[in-house]
């Protein structure tokens, strides 16, 4: 009987999101924010492409000689055989950034830069490119033999199972980044709607004729449930255009700052991260959710779910900022500890599993804790939902929801 | 059969119901009365199971209410409410879904509730749109449309117009020919007076009077007779009454005389008397007896405890 009144429950709740406006335009605005995020980083690129445009200038054997060089790091637009300082409309008309002036004396090849802004074209680069030119001239080695002895093979060896480059690895944090954010949002996003549905409940008093139809337990995972399916079917689908964005190959999204890698394609996601992805959204979520609903049983109006609700976001935030840090330092001891914390480890754990190699006592370790912190939540949740979705008046204070829970 | 045998709720220091005691027989009607903060919502809501007695007992049919009865049993509470954005007749499938109702059933029943209720024109509209009198109908439909053997309202006159009023006293009506049993509480003691075969009056948490309302007559200590003309010889006779109280004289004598006075012979002192044009022997009305319980301790003879 119970499981027939969830299930009633369930998709009554299921229906009533999937009519609602802002269930469809979180999903529209969802896809956008997808497609905002794989785009946005070609858009940054086509710029800097831009700015990296130089036009060459000087003796034509010299330019000839610089050109390869010079396009490892620059895009190489043109010649500009003008004299004297060149113009800026003539940059602007020829959408180049800079002209390079390159020109042979006693001391060696000589370089005169000028640039729309000299910030945006790096003269070490300039330098260090254009070293060939000067040994072949001063030593007489062929570029290409100079070309050779600069470029020192380095071979990157991971001494943990879990990746084999630097580029596996940074493609990874690239991943968790992703995956962190898409966390973070659909828990807090799902969490709140369950909170503003319990809200309305109460406050439009219909949650008396509810509680004498229905356990309030069934009710409550109904609205959890429900909420859980639609969230996970919610982020399928903006996956799936993520997915096809990146598999018509316009979808690269940039490695966090600070690390080497070019990034990853969402193409790339590996089913183990999906697995981890969703195990740890359903942890996250059942234990946001139903504190957020028992939490809003106790409110009266609307307008107190901010305050009231406010200090029970603090550990959901501070899962993600800890699992944001834990990108870059997954085995430090901090790490290690908040990993195993409830609200915070479907985070940082998700994180650690992402990025390095996590024992897998560990993970099981943090499993356990967490669905055992699930079923207290459950279980004082439940209790306060009950209480609270009859309590009209005043907010009440701490010590009366104490006694309420225990009567 | 409900029986509610000695029951208590308390919310830590405030005792919201000490001692409440009643049998509801089956398809019977029953009036729940008492003043504002007397206990009723409090008994209604331990009856359908939303608070646990902390002390006591009730019982359906001779077993404790657990999950599978109350499915059976249906409430209307004091606080209305319905899901704003929801369509009428999707609101009452939802809430028969909940007790248990499947399809065709459930719409069928749907279907019927929302005509005896006048509410077809509505019933696509969602409840946010309807009129008060109108969503409180779809409440009641909510609460009533699994059929249920116990329905509880909690003041369901309150806010209608005297048209709805009828048309909810009417549908109660309906349900009472039905065999529903039927829990009710009112301050309109007229319309409980129509409907209900037995009351019980709390105040303060605990049992006043109870019994049916020729029970509680009977228990009432005194009656008031009404004599036509206002002459003097008559006024005499019945300041011999032992015990009488003259009420007021407004064309005719009012007279608070005890219950035992035998009212044949009072009749022929009076005619000896003088030429009596009318006596009346007023019997107290629902709401005198229930102004009279909420403001005196517990009488002995109750009808009921």
């Amino acid at each position: 009987m119970l499981m027939s009144e969830i299930i009633t429950v369930y998709s009554a709740e299921v229906m009533r999101r999937l009519r609602s406006r802002t269930f469809f335009l979180g999903l529209v605005f969802g896809i956008i924010g997808v497609v905002v995020i794989i785009e946005l980083p070609q858009w940054f690129d086509s710029y800097s492409r831009q700015t990296d445009r130089i036009l060459l200038a000087g003796n034509p054997q010299l330019v000839a000689a610089a050109r390869p060089l010079l396009a490892k790091d620059f895009v190489v637009a043109g010649n500009w055989d003008g004299s004297g300082a060149p113009s800026l409309e003539m940059l602007k008309a020829r959408r180049a950034a800079a002209v390079v002036a390159i020109a042979r004396g006693a001391s060696g090849v000589r370089v005169t830069l000028y640039a729309k802004d000299p910030g945006m074209i790096s003269a070490s680069q300039l330098r260090r490119d254009l070293v060939p030119l000067n040994l072949q001239f001063d030593a007489g080695i062929r570029p290409q033999r100079i070309g050779a002895l600069l470029n020192i093979p380095v071979r990157t060896q991971s001494l943990v199972a879990k990746f084999g480059t630097a580029a596996e690895s940074d493609a990874a944090r690239a991943v968790a980044y992703i995956l962190l954010v898409l966390l973070y949002i659909l828990i807090m996003v799902n969490s709140q709607l369950i909170m503003s549905s319990v809200a309305e409940e109460k406050t439009s008093r219909i949650a008396e004729l509810l509680v004498a139809s229905v356990n309030p337990g069934a009710l409550l995972a109904g609205k959890v449930g429900a909420s859980a399916t639609l969230a996970l079917g919610q982020m399928a689908i903006w996956v799936a255009v993520a997915w096809a964005l990146s598999a018509s190959g316009q979808g690269q999204v940039a490695a966090p700052s600070g690390s080497e890698g070019s990034g990853f394609s969402f193409t790339g996601i590996s089913s183990s991260d999906v697995a981890g992805f969703v195990v740890f959204f359903l942890v996250g979520f059942l234990q946001t959710s139903t504190l957020f609903a028992a939490i809003a049983s106790l409110i009266n109006r609307t307008e107190d779910l901010g305050s009231i609700a406010g200090p029970m976001f603090v550990p959901v935030v501070a899962g993600f900022i800890i699992a944001i840090s834990a990108l870059a330092v997954p085995d430090s001891p901090a790490v290690i500890v908040t990993s195993f914390i409830p609200l915070i480890a479907p985070f940082v754990m998700f994180a650690r599993i992402v990025v390095s190699s996590v024992p897998a006592w560990q993970i099981a370790a943090s499993l356990a804790i967490n669905i055992a912190a699930i079923c207290a939540i459950a279980v004082l949740g439940g209790k306060i939902y009950r209480v609270g979705m009859l309590l009209y008046g005043r907010t009440p204070r701490l010590s009366q929801i104490w006694h309420a829970i225990n009567a | 059969m409900l029986t509610a045998s000695h029951i208590r709720k308390e919310f830590g220091s405030v005792s919201a119901v000490r001692d409440v005691s009643f049998t509801i027989p089956r398809g019977s009607t029953f009036g729940l009365l008492g003043p504002n903060g007397a206990g009723k919502t409090t008994t209604m809501r331990m009856i359908v199971g939303i608070y646990p007695v902390d002390g006591g007992s009730i019982t359906w049919n001779g077993a404790a209410i657990d999950d599978r009865s109350r499915r059976r049993f249906g409430y209307l509470p004091e606080e209305r409410g319905l899901y704003g954005k929801m369509k009428v007749r999707e609101q009452i499938v939802y809430f028969g879904r909940l007790h248990g109702l499947h399809d065709p059933e459930i719409g069928e029943r749907a279907d019927t509730w929302i005509r005896q209720l006048g509410l077809g024109g509505y019933a696509q509209r969602p409840c946010g749109e309807l009129s008060k009198g109108n969503q409180q109908k779809v409440q009641v439909a909510c609460a009533a449309v699994h059929d249920p053997e116990l329905l509880i309202l909690d003041e369901p006159f309150s806010g209608l117009d005297p048209v709805n009023a009828d048309v909810l006293l009417n549908m109660l009506n309906d349900l009472k020919k039905r065999g529903t049993t039927l829990v009710l509480s009112s301050h309109q003691m007229w319309q409980l007076e129509q409907i209900c075969d037995t009351f019980c009056i709390i105040t303060d948490g605990e049992n006043r009077a109870s019994g049916t309302l020729q029970e509680l007559r009977s228990a009432w200590p005194t009656r008031v007779v009404k004599v036509e003309p206002a002459t003097a010889a008559l006024r005499t006779v019945l300041d011999r009454i032992p015990h009488a109280r003259a009420l007021e004289t407004n064309g005719a004598l009012y007279y608070e005389v005890p219950a035992s006075t035998t009212y044949p012979a009072l009749l022929r002192e009076l005619v000896d008397a003088d030429a009596v044009t009318r006596f009346d022997a007023i019997e107290p009305s629902l709401q005198d007896i229930y102004l009279h319980a909420i403001s005196n301790p517990p009488p002995t003879g109750n009808a009921h405890e």
